[in-house]
């Protein structure tokens, strides 16, 4: 059973954020949608490869010289804060 | 003569005998988007300027008797979560609300070197995320048939500028029926091709390896038009299929005194069947849909899909997990949304992140990261990996004897606003049509079959991965015995 | 004290490859922040990856180079975090599937070779910079975003600071050999990661492992873990232990500080990359990139010891890297002597090297010149000590050993008849001397021997100034 405190920590690794008031309601519905496709665990899988993409095509390697660099000012230019070139954020604590 | 009516190949044979020019075109579908847009809100962004320089630049081209692209002068819309280099991309989604690319989608790329004209960004759920264009940041788009309807999505503007006239071709993305379902809702042809035929090179990610780009027209003969100028390979996407080379899918079937049905060989999933559909008349009319194939020479049968009912579970957790890793880059710090209160790093993440989202896009982004997480991993996502084969195996097995399987596309109408999206368990089950192609990669189209109560009911022709032409030809055949 | 410190590192390696591992800017260093960047490496949404051959290809030869099992197929997965430097939200990397499974690499030891086992290789991206410039900012370069790596993990094998910098050695100078990286530490193309514990081996108590990142010198790797043993000892002699955390090595302080970014916690949520389609690679494909590396420093040692009968640590020393070895080979071709070669390499060349604190790649000393030094030497018309102060002239000058010898006059005086009269000279002003040597003390001989070298500037030939010595107290 999906509990609040799995819902906070998912949505602390997911780096979101519910009002105190929504998470009650959010867990409820949350709950809902994992008991919903929690039916999957009853389908046999024993002997079953996962398909992790459809093609069965083997990858291909990169192996040519043409280049996408873009211009400094079109890597900043979405940014919200710059400085000197680079992207500007908070202080970061290590 | 109204231009903004005529078809897409229609526009390009008049303006190759030099009947219209391209400005003519361009300024036509600007003048009917400039009319009807405040009713319908099918576009995000507008690009009139850049369109008529675009237009001015191909009939240039044709007084100096140079060659023009297969798209030569033809308006086309874009769904906005396909990059467009210089012009704003939102995903409808306020994180992307002035995110301006520096770069050209391959599809794009491929758009303007075939000499079409991008005329502007369409309205979508948010980051494809939904099935009614109700998610948008930037308003819901009508539905053109009955505007207090939705019109499908998540490409509901392309859909609905495609209906209404605004453009003949537009693009969307189908990652679990997000071109086929509006297509549907709208009445025009939604083709989504199988995974691989169209590079997504330049298409935000919503799942990877089940989104698709896929094409809006107002017959089979323009989305093939649209479908044969974007695919192919592309070095940039690994994922993008060498046999997608294989090129021109009309050939011979353009000669209209060849009956395409004949011989067809024709698959009825029987899981749909056994389910049944709520609204009679719907089913009513897709039985006259399959008596048309018969009636010209196809051969019907029942084929069974064992694991179809595992296909939304399992579809919904491989969407999810993938959701909530590729939008894991939206963060504020590049681009996109940043908070302006915020007192640390993880602040400045989690603020940003959730003002910028919204609720349909929050709660899929958490879904995917408790399936993918410790300890549940195994249980959810692996499982439902597994569970993928043997739903794909099921479709191989059914294409084994079969050129095309038929279906609905959905089995509702196009619905009033606000009248479902509150119950998220019901409109994914509404899905129940369309994901498990994306499942398993085929290549499928919705194709209108008529109306119910004067809404808009689709045909879905389904083709194994790589066999457009069997689908084509199956939804040119029907056109034509239907018309 | 009855301590045993179990040592395990993970280490980075930047690969030398022409462009990014998934996108095609150029993979270079020290250009102007946030220039060589493209949608796929600033992660920009829609771009996608493609995986690079040659990088591919090198972390291949890597594996090889270590006698690791490389994998038949290539799969790429998302590690999922939020960090700055991070630009997808995602570092493409390898979970259960690494590309290299296994291998070892061996050490020197004084008394034997000592097998350092490796868990893995694996490839991935690296991530870009952050420059932390005032109290309230950071600011963010993307260009090393997208370049190559490979990730070694050790198994827990080394037991002491010494072990692993004689492994770090032996690392880089094979990765060097084999041509897939510039291993600069200081340009961050290569990091290290130490994985610490101590084990009380009376009582079996171990501490709990510490991780200590942010090393960015190998002599900073040998202080922190000789930090950390301390500290871990310490905590457990007082009945204490260690957390199970992550500490920085802050190079100013000499100390390693807990840091505040958590990782232990972190929840990965591994997943393949759908982006990425597996590559397959078939065992002709891997035996034609093992036939396409050069000799690797173990089979050159072999080849070393057999051809120019060195011991296996002379061998082990000059084949460390792959400059050392050519000067050693390049000398020998010269002067075909590889004891006095392997003696002077070992011994003068490596001591000035280390005390210039320059690379073999600094060297300015050609073969040439180091093999026309030696037979200077050889002939006897230097004497030893002289040789080295020319070495040192030539490391100094770079000049060739016959010029220095010309310019400051430094040939060995072998003329009997000089020495003779200069010999004379010093037995007259010393007679003390005489007369002790004669009563037995041997010491008078050696200050006699002194004076005459000093007498003359250290030119003299020392066995011939000897020999006539001995003669000439005798005839008195």
């Amino acid at each position: 059973m999906i509990t609040k405190d799995d819902v906070l920590y998912i949505a602390d690794i997911a780096m979101l954020k519910f009002p105190e008031e929504e998470i009650d309601m959010f867990t409820e519905k949350f709950a809902q949608v994992i008991g919903f496709v929690d039916t999957i665990k009853e389908v046999n899988t024993e002997d079953v490869e996962p398909t992790f993409m459809v093609s069965d095509e083997a990858g291909e390697l990169k192996d040519y010289e043409e280049n996408e660099t873009l211009l400094r000012e079109e890597v900043l230019q979405n940014t919200v804060e710059q400085q000197y070139g680079y992207f500007k954020i908070i202080k970061v604590v290590e | 003569m109204d231009i903004t009516s005529l078809k897409a190949w229609e526009m390009k044979e008049k303006l190759l005998n030099k009947e219209i020019s391209s400005k003519d075109i361009v300024e036509a579908h600007i003048k009917r988007i400039e009319e009807i847009e405040p009713n319908i809100n099918a576009f995000i962004t507008l690009n009139k300027e850049e369109a008529l320089k675009a237009a001015d630049a191909v009939d240039k081209k044709l007084r100096n008797n140079e060659n023009v692209g297969v798209l030569a002068g033809v308006p086309i819309g874009i769904k906005d979560n396909i990059v467009t280099k210089g012009m704003r991309t939102t995903c409808a989604s306020k994180m992307l609300e002035n995110f301006i690319p520096p770069y050209d989608a391959t599809v794009i790329e491929k758009i303007k070197k075939s000499d079409g004209i991008i005329i502007g960004k369409t309205n979508m759920d948010e980051f494809a995320m939904g099935g009614s264009t109700e998610t948008s940041y930037f308003g819901t788009t009508k539905n053109p048939v009955d505007p207090s309807r939705v019109p499908g999505g998540s490409s509901g503007g392309s859909a609905a500028a495609v209906c209404s006239n605004e453009v003949p071709l537009a693009l969307g993305t189908d990652t679990g029926g997000s071109v086929r379902q509006p297509a549907s809702y709208c009445g025009v042809v939604g083709l989504k091709p199988t995974y691989g035929m169209i590079s997504r090179y330049g298409v935000v990610s919503m799942a990877n390896t089940l989104d698709q780009v896929g094409v809006f027209g107002r017959d089979v003969k323009d989305a093939v038009l649209m479908l044969n100028a974007i695919a192919g390979h592309d070095r940039r996407d690994s994922t993008s299929s060498r046999r997608s080379n294989s090129g021109v899918f009309i050939g011979d079937d353009d000669n209209e005194s060849i009956n395409l049905l004949e011989g067809l060989k024709v698959a009825l999933p029987k899981e749909y069947a056994e389910m049944g559909v709520s609204n009679k008349k719907i089913q009513v009319l897709f039985d006259e849909a399959v008596k048309v194939f018969e009636r010209q020479g196809a051969k019907i049968d029942f084929v069974s899909i064992p694991h179809l009912k595992y296909a939304l579970e399992t579809y919904y957790i491989i969407m999810t997990s993938e959701v909530s890793s590729n939008l894991a880059r939206f963060d504020g710090i590049r681009y996109g949304h940043r908070a302006e209160d915020y007192k640390t790093l993880d602040e400045l993440y989690t603020n940003s992140r959730t003002e910028g989202f919204g609720e349909e896009v929050k709660r899929r982004i958490m879904i995917g990261t408790y399936s993918l997480s410790a300890g549940y991993a195994e249980e959810h996502y692996k499982k439902a990996l597994k569970v993928r084969t043997l739903i794909k195996q099921d479709y191989d097995n059914a294409f084994i004897d079969h050129d095309i399987i038929l279906s609905l596309t959905s089995t509702m109408l196009p619905f009033e606003f606000n009248s479902i999206i509150n119950d998220p368990v019901e409109m994914y089950k509404s899905d129940l049509y369309t994901v498990p192609i994306n499942i398993a990669g085929l290549c499928s189209m919705s194709i209108p079959m008529g109306k119910v109560d004067g809404l808009p009911v689709g045909l879905q022709i389904t083709g194994d991965r790589f066999m457009e032409k069997n689908i084509i030809k199956a939804a040119l055949g029907y056109e034509r015995a239907v018309l | 004290m009855g301590y045993k410190t179990i040592v395990g590192l993970e280490i980075h390696v930047e690969l030398a490859t022409k462009h990014k591992v998934f996108c095609n800017c150029a993979n270079e260093y020290g250009a102007e922040a946030n220039t060589l960047v493209c949608p796929v490496c600033l992660g920009l949404p829609g771009a996608l990856p493609v995986l690079d051959k040659e990088a591919l290809e090198f972390g291949i030869k890597a594996g090889i180079a270590f006698n690791s099992k490389i994998s038949n197929l290539v799969r790429m997965d998302r590690k999922n975090y939020f960090y700055p430097d991070l630009v997808k939200g995602y570092q493409i990397s390898q979970a259960d599937l690494p590309l290299c499974d296994g291998g070892y690499v061996e050490i020197e030891l004084e008394e034997e070779t000592k097998k350092i086992n490796l868990e893995r290789i694996h490839i991935e991206e690296d991530t870009g910079k952050q420059l932390h410039t005032d109290e309230s900012s950071t600011l963010l370069d993307f260009n090393r975003c997208g370049v190559p790596l490979i990730e070694i993990v050790t198994k827990p094998d080394m037991s002491s600071a010494e072990e692993a910098r004689l492994f770090l050695d032996k690392l880089r100078a094979t990765l060097k050999y084999i041509g897939v990286s510039n291993v600069k530490m200081e340009e961050g193309s290569l990091r290290c990661d130490v994985n610490i514990n101590v084990v009380n081996m009376e009582s079996g108590k171990k501490s709990n492992i510490s991780e200590i990142k942010n090393l960015n010198s190998f002599k900073g790797v040998v202080k922190a873990i000789e930090f950390e043993e301390k500290r871990h000892i310490t905590l457990l002699e007082e009945g204490n232990n260690t957390e199970r955390e992550t500490r920085r090595w802050d190079e100013s302080k000499g100390e390693t500080i807990l840091m505040r970014r958590k990782f232990g916690a972190a929840d990965y949520r591994f997943a393949f990359d759908g982006d990425i389609p597996p590559v397959s690679l078939t065992e002709e494909e891997i035996d034609r990139i093992r036939e396409s590396l050069p000799e690797l420093p173990h089979d050159k040692k072999d080849r070393f010891i057999k051809e120019y009968e060195l011991s296996s640590y002379d061998a082990g020393v000059l084949t460390q890297t792959k400059e050392l070895a050519s000067l050693f080979e390049d000398t020998v071709k010269y002067i075909n002597d590889s004891k006095l070669v392997s003696n002077w390499i070992m011994g003068d060349v490596l001591r000035r090297l280390k005390d210039d604190e320059l690379e073999i790649e600094d060297l300015k000393i050609s073969s040439k010149d180091l093999a026309d030094l030696l037979k200077l030497v050889k002939d006897g018309r230097i004497n030893n000590n002289t040789g080295k102060k020319v070495l040192k002239e030539m490391f100094d000058t770079g000049k060739a050993p016959e010029v220095i010898v010309k310019e400051q006059g430094l040939i060995q005086i072998s003329d009997e008849g000089e020495l003779l009269s200069l010999i004379e000279k010093i037995l007259d002003e010393n007679e003390q001397s005489i007369i002790d040597y004669k009563n037995g003390k041997d010491r008078a001989l050696g200050f006699l021997v002194g004076q005459i070298m000093k007498a003359s500037k250290g030119k003299a030939n020392p066995q011939l100034a000897n020999k006539m010595l001995v003669e000439m107290i005798n005839k008195r």
